[in-house]
């Protein structure tokens, strides 16, 4: 690829959506580059979850572009078939399969997705287990893991269709403070592979240590980016003094 | 206790009815459930005037006995065909069981579906998996665990609903039980064996499904265990 522009991994241009009358993203702008780890925050019902939503499509933006890896994301189905291949996503409620086992859920996508062989998705799936560093689980299902295991388990069901983008919603949110450093240390390790990653979470050390930028947002507008260290030492604008006060205690 | 010949004889005509019986539960309950399943996929349609119908049609329905319909069946769908065939007991029979518990089913089934977590349809688009291949592996087995306990009260219903066919003539298992207690005044023992049917029915119904669900429960029943 050495010669040729890089091409961003994501360009979201002139975003917009509403839900009804409720305009939830104002004319977002947001290039991501290949490999970069943005953090986005803001106050709840900022915009911040419709905002990664919209980048594999589980919601409809109602005008801009979104391209990711050079597909557009629009009604055109194969694209977000397209689109879906290439960005994994972790959820803040885990949505594991509660029918499936641990390794079952893993392999699903390989196998419905990807067309993979039984066997090839089995070594797939217990390969992203163990680097999850939960493979002597695969056996069980997710009623039988904590929250912080279930979590990594989604990490790598999502892992095991090779995506070039993760997107992380408040993926420690509901978790027991003792098992947010977990899942943590799981997103940094796959930080320090390279892997472009959007993570929404308030956990601000992860964004300290991991984030090439942080994106603040409020009201569905983007406020202000930053790279880490400017981000939290010399905030521009009030309304990021105003939030980080708050969360920073 | 002694059972004279002729008795013997009341007695296979018993087993008869009781084919005739299970032959009309068992296909009126596989067509209901086929019935429900599609409705109540259909149904769940965004779409304001299938909703509107359907929240008629089912109160109708749900708020009319049985035997009405069973006769509604017997005694109108010959007119309506032009009375150009008869219509049989045992046709009017189903055909009113299957209008009655496609309902039913399909009211389970749209409860059930909707207790399945927006997340579990979520988590199969962001993986890029098909609709067809998300309802198959995803969202049925869900569906189907969480409308299992419904479904084996509705059989037992079903089962038990087939009776009333008895009352458009159906020679099943009550009719008969009736005519041998009529004619040997011994109502105790031809009911009882009647009812002792109904009951070993059941109870192997419950034996059954108390597998099934523990299959469909499959990991969830682990995780209480």
């Amino acid at each position: 690829m050495s010669g040729t522009a890089p091409l961003p991994a994501i360009m979201i241009a002139g975003l917009d959506k509403f839900y009804g009358g409720f305009h939830a993203l104002k004319h977002i702008d947001l290039e991501v580059r290949r490999g970069e780890k943005i953090v986005v925050c803001g106050p709840s019902g900022s915009g911040k979850s419709t905002l990664i939503r919209c980048i594999n499509r589980l919601e409809p933006h109602d005008s801009g572009r979104i391209v990711v890896n050079g597909i557009d994301v629009n009604d055109a189905s194969s694209n977000i078939q397209d689109v879906r291949r290439e960005v994994g996503m972790v959820f803040q409620s885990f949505n594991l399969f509660p029918h499936l086992t641990i390794l079952e859920n893993c392999m699903l996508a390989p196998r419905l997705a990807l067309g993979m062989k039984k066997a090839e998705a089995e070594r797939l799936a217990q390969r992203f287990l163990d680097r999850v560093h939960i493979g002597e689980q695969a056996a069980k299902f997710p009623a039988q893991l904590s929250g912080g295991q279930q979590q990594r388990v989604a990490i790598a069901r999502a892992l095991c269709m090779e995506p070039r983008i993760m997107l992380f919603d408040e993926p420690t949110s509901s978790l027991d403070p003792e098992m947010i450093k977990e899942v943590l240390e799981v997103m940094e390790e796959l930080a320090d592979d390279g892997m472009t990653m959007i993570c929404v979470t308030h956990e601000m050390g992860f964004a300290r240590r991991v984030a090439s930028r942080c994106v603040f947002m409020d009201q569905g507008e983007i406020v202000e980016i930053a790279e880490a260290a400017a981000f939290f030492e010399a905030p521009r604008s009030d309304r990021l003094r105003a939030f980080l006060s708050q969360i920073l205690h | 206790m002694l059972i004279s010949a002729s008795e013997a004889g009341y007695f296979q005509q018993l087993a008869r009815g009781a084919v005739i019986t299970m032959e009309l539960a068992v296909s009126g309950y596989i067509l209901a459930l086929i019935g429900g399943a599609v409705v109540g996929l259909v149904t769940l349609l965004p779409n304001r005037a299938i909703q509107a119908v359907w929240r008629v049609y089912a109160s109708i329905v749900m708020g009319v006995p049985s035997l009405l319909v069973i006769f509604l069946f017997y005694y109108g769908g010959g007119t309506l065909l032009g009375g150009i065939i008869d219509i049989t007991p045992f046709e009017a029979g189903l055909t009113a069981l299957v209008v009655v518990y496609t309902v039913y089913v399909a009211e389970l089934v749209r409860g059930a579906m909707r207790n399945v977590p927006r997340g579990q349809f979520e988590a199969t688009a962001a993986l890029a998996i098909r609709p067809v291949g998300a309802w198959l592996h995803v969202i049925m087995p869900q569906v189907v665990r969480l409308a299992l306990p419904g479904l084996v009260n509705i059989w037992m219903i079903v089962l038990k609903d087939t009776a009333l066919v008895s009352l458009a003539g159906l020679n099943d298992l009550v009719s008969h039980a009736k005519t041998a207690a009529g004619a040997t005044k011994e109502p105790f023992i031809f009911f009882i064996a009647a009812a002792l049917f109904f009951v070993v029915f059941s109870a192997v119904t419950l034996r059954f499904s108390a597998r099934l669900e523990a299959r469909f429960g499959r990991g969830l029943a682990v995780a209480k265990a």
